[in-house]
């Protein structure tokens, strides 16, 4: 059962941070498709970092692992450049921006992996290997029956995902940059009209995606496979979309939908594993996520729009 | 220049100004890289069979290669179709991906593992993947008109689910223990006929091809001579103006999914049951993502989408031939794909930029004239 809690959860908060990123993006009003491509820029560059420190330090350092997330948060923002270069400077079309940077990613991670293995390290591989990341647990609260289990087993990347969350959701909701971010969303020449430079905003969300999703990308890097490859786009930049849509664009209803996406992973490959099904199964019971949000947007989403301005390329002139 | 010329070309000249440049841009990344930029281009153009390689295996020629690449190019036309139809209606069907593996496996299943003659199993194959394909994107419409589910999520929620689901049905029932991937289907019910010998060459011969240039025309109808096409476009442009125009919002959305989900459809059977011959369980076809962007540099038009289409397969397909010839790494081959969009997207901005310079010209003259 506590297997369940602790997968479940390290799944669920490296997609809710990405999430919170796109949600940053599209509420500023520019649509962000671009999270998969994103995210795997980010984990590169932080996977990157943390082999050559790793090479130079002992295998139970967690130096490199802090610094592979800020240098992924790092690597999101600055590829996100491009999404903001093609947006807000050349008005492109937003959709095809961001699969631009999605395509970009995946060929430029994958290149420079492969080159950067055989030209210094005199390797032929396609990946990073990285050292697997310690986990902890919080005496005392892990021992409460079921819900223990959420302290047990935790990834150092969990705590920081919860602290940057709360903070991202304090700037979105308590400042007036969140307010101003969330205006533009809606009607960016009223912005403008009150004096905001509604470019500049943009511009900041688009970036803050950028660096949030990068973060998510590191995250899966350790916590799924322990390496970067070009296995990493896999699609969990989609499936954060996904749950920022089906959170209404709002922060904590993503966070549910992005629980309910991972405790109904680890909950159905508990559930292959229990029952001693042949493997096989799994990719029936992986379904279960998907299924269920399904049904739930069914009830839930009479009510659901998206910010008023999403999408439509802002120009001064177009009022 | 005759001005009815003058006329055709002027929309086409920012869009290949765009291409050339990022071909410039990439040659550039090329020779960075340590390679031959002429070569690497060179190679591409043979690897697709458009210029004669140097030498040849036996039984294989240029139109060997150039066959090769239309079988390539079809699905993709359909898929970017299949983009164009529903963003011209307001929706972004990102599930083609989705809509395509569903219809090539139910086509798979139904017919292609049967002993079906040639004619009816190829016929078949075609009507079973539009209906499956229209069956999956009127889900979509369905779901947008009826709960008001944003069609991105639902699309990526049955992307995950049919590639699960088919994942399971294949790895239990229909594998390959050899390839790992679902059992080859038979010749008779492949669209794509492999290996006919014609005049001394081994060919493939990709019969969807046709369909694909007559979904093209039909598309193209659909939406600039048909009512059906105007109030799709008029959806697209403004639901609100479409609805007090007495326009049914809610079932041109539909309409427009079923048609989308169809050329989606047609574009999983003639990538599975055409190009390929099975499916690999687990994978979705990068087609589907790639459509969009072709769809999109085609500018949503179904004649440019013939045209971006090929462009972008000569790119990605010749990819695997510029690795081997010109030692350049696939990759980079996607890294120009994507330069080609960057350039291609900023048309909005050199439009605008344009009609500036042009206004300030004006404004100088007028000023000229007032002194």
């Amino acid at each position: 059962m506590d297997s369940v809690f602790i997968d479940g959860l390290s799944f669920a908060l490296p997609l809710f941070i990405m999430a919170i990123g796109g949600i940053y993006c599209e509420r500023s009003g520019v649509t962000m498709l671009a999270v998969e491509g994103l995210q795997g820029f980010g984990a590169f560059f932080g996977a990157l970092i943390a082999f050559i420190l790793q090479r130079s330090m002992s295998g139970a350092s967690m130096v490199p692992f802090y610094v592979a997330i800020l240098v992924a948060a790092v690597g999101g923002a600055i590829f996100s450049l491009i999404h903001v270069a093609l947006c807000l400077k050349f008005k492109a079309d937003q959709v095809i921006s961001g699969v631009v940077v999605n395509i970009l990613a995946i060929a430029i991670t994958g290149y420079l992996t492969k080159m950067i293995n055989r030209v210094v390290f005199g390797a032929t591989s396609d990946k990073f290997v990285l050292n697997v990341s310690t986990r902890f647990t919080i005496p005392v609260i892990s021992e409460i029956p079921v819900i223990g289990a959420i302290f047990k087993n935790i990834y150092p990347f969990e705590v920081i995902i919860i602290a940057v969350a709360f903070l991202a959701w304090y700037v979105m909701y308590k400042t007036p940059f969140g307010m101003h971010l969330r205006a533009c969303g809606d009607n960016p020449h009223a912005m403008a009209a009150v004096g905001g430079d509604v470019l500049k905003i943009q511009r900041r969300a688009i970036m803050i995606c950028g660096a949030l999703s990068g973060i998510g990308g590191m995250c899966f890097a350790y916590s799924i496979s322990a390496n970067f490859s070009t296995n990493i786009y896999v699609g969990y930049g989609y499936l954060a979309i996904a749950a920022l849509i089906f959170g209404n664009w709002k922060i904590m209803p993503t966070f549910g939908a992005c629980l309910l996406f991972g405790f109904a992973r680890s909950g159905g490959y508990k559930a292959v594993a229990m029952l001693q099904m042949p493997s096989s199964y799994q990719d029936l019971v992986m379904t279960l996520p998907y299924i269920v949000t399904l049904l739930l947007l069914i009830f839930f989403s009479k009510n659901n729009h998206a910010p008023k301005s999403l999408g439509v390329v802002y120009s001064k002139e177009s009022r | 220049m005759n001005s009815k010329i003058k006329k055709f070309l002027k929309p086409l000249m920012i869009p290949v100004a765009a291409v050339l440049i990022a071909l410039v841009v990439g040659a550039i990344i090329i020779a960075l890289t340590g390679s031959n930029p002429i070569k690497a281009y060179v190679s591409l153009l043979q690897g697709n069979g458009i210029i004669p390689k140097k030498s040849y295996a036996n039984f294989k020629g240029q139109i060997t290669d150039f066959m090769k690449f239309i079988d390539y190019v079809t699905p993709m036309i359909f898929a970017a179709l299949a983009v164009c139809v529903a963003l011209r209606c307001g929706l972004f069907n990102i599930g083609v991906s989705g809509q395509m593996l569903i219809s090539g496996f139910t086509a798979t299943v139904l017919v292609g593992y049967s002993n079906m003659s040639a004619v009816p199993a190829k016929i078949l194959v075609v009507l079973i993947s539009i209906l499956v394909g229209a069956l999956a994107g009127s889900m979509i419409g369905f779901l947008k008109f009826k709960f008001n589910i944003n069609e991105v999520v639902s699309t990526i929620m049955f992307n995950y689910i049919f590639q699960y689901v088919i994942s399971f049905l294949i790895n239990t029932y229909y594998v390959d223990p050899v390839s790992r991937q679902s059992k080859m289907i038979s010749t008779a019910s492949r669209l794509t006929l492999v290996d006919m010998k014609i005049g001394g060459y081994k060919i493939d011969i990709p019969l969807g091809i046709i369909l694909a240039l007559l979904a093209v025309v039909f598309v193209s109808i659909l939406l600039n001579k048909t009512k059906l096409g105007y109030e799709l476009k008029a959806v697209g442009y403004s639901r609100n103006a479409a609805y007090y125009a007495g326009i049914n919002v809610g079932k041109s959305m539909v309409v427009a999914m079923v048609i989308s989900g169809a050329l989606a459809g047609l574009a999983g059977a003639t990538l599975y049951l055409g190009y390929v011959g099975s499916i690999q369980p687990k994978v979705l076809a990068d087609t589907g993502y790639t459509a969009i962007a072709v769809s999109l540099l085609g500018n949503n038009n179904p004649y440019g989408i013939v045209f971006s289409s090929m462009l972008i397969s000569i790119i990605e397909n010749g990819g695997t031939y510029m690795k081997s010839s010109a030692g350049v790494e696939t990759e980079i081959a996607s890294v120009i794909t994507g330069i080609i969009l960057i350039f291609s997207a900023s048309n909005a901005f050199v439009k605008h930029w344009l009609a500036q310079k042009n206004a300030n010209r004006l404004l100088k003259q007028e000023k000229k004239e007032v002194q």
